[in-house]
């Protein structure tokens, strides 16, 4: 009883602390470069924390480690041998931020963000073969809004708003809409209440909706009557169907939710405890909307943010990202301000703030330690993580080194996932548990990279591109080769202690036979120095340095 | 406030992921040196020494029928046309379908009072594999993953988990580690494996091999020993510079893949090596042979080994679901089943391993004990039938009882959550033991509320 109080008193301080702390948004002109300002400002205050816990950063990153992770982070893939050699040779100062521009206006952009936030929106996909089936529609409908640069509140409100009503998202797994998010819920009010409190605004409500939270404050009728507001959404009542290829409607007159097991009605609500008045005829998931993706709602701007960053980093601000709770206080609370505040100033331009990350000092500082002694509090932000790739990720960037190129249309759009090469991987290398520093590799994912058909293809010397490319390349010995293979793979050039290592090794294999035996003919030679290749093209793809993002 | 955020975060959040950090360090793969793998292997040091308990599932995928097995009705229209046998207990009967089984009831407990909250495929699978509902965003790891995790030994040849024909696709989530990670996932073998494609032209026992075990058709041995000799020795270098959960998971992955690779144990997946007539009388098909090899992987230390059935004839998936022409189906499931499993706790028994090896049979739910029009049986979550038998328990006795029309559980109703907490008392593992989870809060094993079996314990 008293923490519900407790709550509503804290929820409200927050919105107050908030409006407060940040001047408005309308009354502050943009100037050109907002960009570098947030830069400096995260860089600021994630200094201060240093100070105050005596810790000394790790040093900048060289132009391959900042090239291979920002790709990896905002294209999803590592960049080709061309890319980094390109970047090495640009000698202008501003060529950090100008790739970011270019690869946010490029294609490989939307492909992986549509994956991020398919992944943070539908997770039941990863394991429901049934949810799979509906998200070519829901998949196509993100892709083309992120291609669009529709901003953050417009995608939500148009999720939140969607017209259920005649659709089906079984059988119209095609069409361009995101109804695969409410089919994915089942279309519960229960479902779709914790949904989207966890995902939009950071709260996890559903413990509440069987008994009241036990660590928080939330009690069981916070959740139904927040859940009503979703309650008036029904399957379409067919006859000789178990039900789900009916189609959907919504009863505008449907305004209340019976708690289970109870007696009690509860009208919708929002979480700071106010009950709306719904326009007649209208959704109530309309005015809901407008109470969630409004400018003055804290937890909306600041959930996004941390979101964001929390991808960037491999650790929220707040963490887990969608946890905000009394007990869980960000690490960084005014940079959580700032972030939040600059994004609704930039009218939920997620690529703003992909901008400014990108460009901090402490996004590009390494990831390199002199030993596991000198790790710090990863949530001190004063080394990079090390993160591990998704499926998808890690496919792309095979495709990248090894020269393979699926089209667009073939690996993503409308097609259902069976059977191809990517299905199979990305079946195999998934994992459902989607904290980046904590991804790990299975056995059979190891096996599968030191033996399957993909990797061997890969670095077979009949089937692999990169390594015929180089084979052939006029004028290269095995130094130029070994480093090209570098290239493709880590995206930078060896060092001079592993040059010579493998260097010595692809010439060892070449070597002349000990007097008295037969000595190898020129052909034998170069089939013997092109599976010595192939063997450090192996080793490259098999390495740690390879399947991370660093 | 500066020690203050440091302490939080040491033992907070992130304190499991540096335990599992450090017990991969201490385990050798973080920094070990130039051919460490090949070195390890030519050691051959790792032995078990006193041995530990082990857990077999036997899966019935679609749901067993309870009446038409462990719950005879002979004085009630729901019984059906099927008879009941006695067994080598004296008081107890089973069903005519389970011959081989009846002759060796004093091994034997058949729980028939479980009452679980879902008859529906999907979740119901979630629901038993896990002993939790799926509900909210906690990914609850599969049975297998939880025990294998407490009972395992790190750095062993042969993996902690293995899963024998899995039908995966009514709930990929319920076969997983969840929050355990990768490092607990099952060792997949057996065609059902796949969730997206199935290689339905796989014999059986093609089909039990582990994938991609040997080096590509077109690389030497030699020179595959050279690669990782080669790839160990780079990678030392970035263990060393960057360390943290995903790489060392990484080392370790590869480190136990390659001990696999190259260690005799995986002999245990080589069928071949047992007599003929033991083969026979396990049964010449998947189940059959699954079984033999659980027998094989756990002798060899595996703790946790799942077996599937599938089905008999034609597609591989949910055979149990007997909504139609129940009988005839169950007599043609029980035929694979009541032989391997008969035959699995024999030979467990003569090898002496049968007191240490618990054998857990059950589905997601079980089957209405009134028959349809169709001749069959549809779900049926409110009481049903779950059996343990081997090791752990007191054989020989039933335990709950359902009303003699199977409607009603008498008394003693058991939960997914209960049944959990009996199978981990049964292996001496604490089933209020704590995991970090992927929420960032701890979760016990089994339910907190649980409420295990303590009556049929040995």
């Amino acid at each position: 009883m008293t923490g519900a109080y407790r709550f509503s008193c804290c929820f409200i301080a927050v919105i107050g602390l908030c409006l407060t702390a940040e001047p408005s948004a309308a009354e502050q002109p943009l100037t050109p470069d907002d960009v570098q300002k947030l830069a400096n400002r995260i860089d600021d205050l994630i200094a201060e924390k240093w100070k105050e816990n005596d810790v000394v950063s790790t040093s900048p990153s060289d132009d391959a480690e900042f090239l291979r992770r920002v790709w990896l982070d905002v294209a999803g893939k590592i960049p080709t041998a061309a890319d980094s050699q390109d970047f090495f040779d640009d000698q202008s100062s501003d060529k950090r931020r100008r790739v970011v521009d270019e690869l946010l206006n490029g294609p490989n952009y939307v492909v992986n963000s549509a994956n991020f936030w398919r992944a943070v929106l539908i997770p039941e996909a990863d394991t429901d073969f049934n949810v799979q089936f509906m998200l070519p529609g829901f998949e196509s409908w993100l892709r083309q809004r992120l291609d669009e640069d529709k901003a953050y509140d417009d995608l939500v409100r148009e999720i939140l708003t969607m017209p259920v009503s005649g659709t089906n998202a079984f059988r119209n797994r095609n069409t361009l809409n995101p109804i695969a998010f409410y089919e994915s819920k089942e279309i519960k009010p229960e479902n779709l209440a914790a949904a989207t409190s966890r995902m939009f605004l950071g709260i996890r409500i559903e413990c509440a909706q069987c008994h009241d939270h036990p660590f928080d404050t939330w009690k069981q009728n916070d959740f139904w009557g927040y859940a009503a507001f979703f309650a008036a959404m029904q399957r379409e009542p067919q006859r000789g169907s178990n039900g789900f290829l009916s189609q959907l409607k919504e009863l505008f007159s449907q305004r209340t939710l019976t708690v289970p097991g109870t007696d009690e009605v509860v009208k919708a609500t929002y979480l700071t405890g106010e009950s709306p008045e719904i326009p007649a005829g209208t959704s109530a998931r309309m005015t809901l909307a407008d109470w969630m993706t409004s400018k003055d709602n804290p937890y909306f701007a600041r959930t996004a943010a941390n979101r964001v960053w929390g991808h960037f980093f491999g650790i929220g601000i707040v963490h887990p990202v969608d946890d905000f709770s009394e007990l869980n206080p960000p690490s960084h609370p005014k940079l959580l301000d700032v972030l939040a505040s600059e994004l609704v100033k930039h009218d939920f331009d997620m690529k703003f703030l992909v901008r400014a990350i990108t460009a901090s000092r402490t996004y590009q500082l390494t990831s390199s330690v002199r030993s596991a002694d000198d790790v710090t509090d990863p949530r001190l932000f004063s080394r990079m993580s090390v993160k591990g790739l998704t499926a998808e990720q890690l496919y792309a960037s095979i495709g990248q080194a090894v020269g393979t190129h699926e089209t667009f249309e073939e690996s993503q759009r409308g097609r259902f996932q069976g059977g191809t090469t990517r299905a199979r991987f990305i079946e195999e290398f998934s994992d459902s548990n989607s904290e980046p520093t904590e991804r790990q590799t299975s056995v059979l994912q190891a096996l599968s990279m030191m033996n399957g058909r993909l990797i061997n293809d890969a670095t077979g010397l009949q089937s692999s591109r990169t390594l015929a490319g180089i084979l052939d390349y006029p004028g290269f010995d095995n130094s130029r080769r070994i480093e090209t293979l570098f290239l493709a793979t880590l995206n930078r050039r060896p060092r001079p202690d592993e040059l010579e290592r493998f260097v010595a090794y692809v010439d060892s294999s070449t070597a002349e036979e000990p007097p008295g035996k037969r000595q190898p003919g020129e052909k034998q030679r170069f089939e013997k120095r092109d599976k010595a290749l192939s063997d450090v093209f192996w080793t490259l793809l098999n390495s740690s340095e390879f399947s991370l993002n660093h | 406030m500066s020690a203050a955020f440091k302490a939080e975060s040491l033992i907070g959040r992130n304190s499991v992921s540096r335990r599992d950090w450090m017990r991969m360090a201490a385990a050798g793969v973080a920094g070990s040196s130039m051919s460490g793998w090949l070195e390890e292997l030519a050691a051959d040091t790792v032995a078990h020494k006193s041995r530990r308990r082990s857990v077999i599932l036997l899966w019935m995928s679609g749901g067993p029928t309870q009446i038409d097995t462990f719950d005879v009705k002979p004085d009630h229209v729901n019984g059906g046309p099927l008879k009941p046998i006695s067994t080598s207990v004296p008081g107890m009967q089973i069903c005519e379908t389970l011959p081989k089984l009846s002759r060796m009831m004093e091994h034997i407990v058949p729980i028939r009072s479980m009452s679980t909250k879902e008859g529906d495929h999907s979740r119901g699978t979630y629901h038993l594999r896990t002993g939790y509902l799926p509900q909210g965003p906690v990914h609850y790891p599969t049975l297998g993953s939880l025990l294998s995790n407490e009972l395992g030994v790190e750095n062993s040849r042969l993996p902690n988990f293995v899963s024998i024909s899995p039908f995966r696709r009514f709930n990929p989530a319920a076969y997983g580690p969840g929050f355990l990670g990768p490092r607990s996932s099952p060792l997949i073998v057996g065609d059902g494996g796949r969730v997206v494609f199935p290689d339905e032209n796989a014999t059986y026992e093609q089909s039990l091999q582990v994938r991609n075990l040997d080096q590509a058709d077109d690389v030497t041995l030699s020179q595959a020993d050279r690669r990782l000799a080669m790839l160990n020795d780079f990678d030392s270098g970035f263990r060393r510079s960057h360390p943290g959960t995903p790489t060392a998971s990484h080392a370790s992955a590869y480190s136990q893949a390659v001990r696999m690779m190259r260690s005799h144990a995986v002999k245990a997946f080589d069928l071949d090596e047992e007599e003929d007539t033991l083969r026979e009388a396990y049964g010449k098909n998947q189940f059959g042979q699954g079984c033999l090899l659980a027998r094989r992987l756990v002798e060899r230390g595996v703790p946790f080994v799942e077996v599937s059935l599938n089905g008999v004839q034609g597609n591989q998936n949910f055979g149990w679901d007997t909504h139609s022409n129940n009988f005839e189906a169950v007599k043609t499931l029980t035929s694979v089943l009541d032989p391997a499993w008969a035959t699995l706790l024999n030979d467990l028994n003569l090898r002496g391993l049968l007191d240490s090896t618990l054998v857990v049979w059950m589905g997601e739910f079980g089957r209405t004990p009134r028959i349809n029009g169709s001749s069959g049986r549809d779900h049926w979550a409110e009481s049903w039938t779950t059996v343990l038998s081997g090791g752990g328990v007191q054989g020989g006795q039933f335990f709950g009882e359902t009303t003699p029309d199977g409607m009603k559980v008498k008394d003693r109703p058991v939960s997914a959550a209960d049944l959990l907490a009996t199978i981990c008392h049964a292996v001496g593992v604490d089933p209020m033991g704590q995991n970090m989870s992927n929420v960032g809060r701890p979760i016990r094993i089994a339910d907190p509320e649980a409420k295990p079996i303590m009556e049929i314990l040995a």
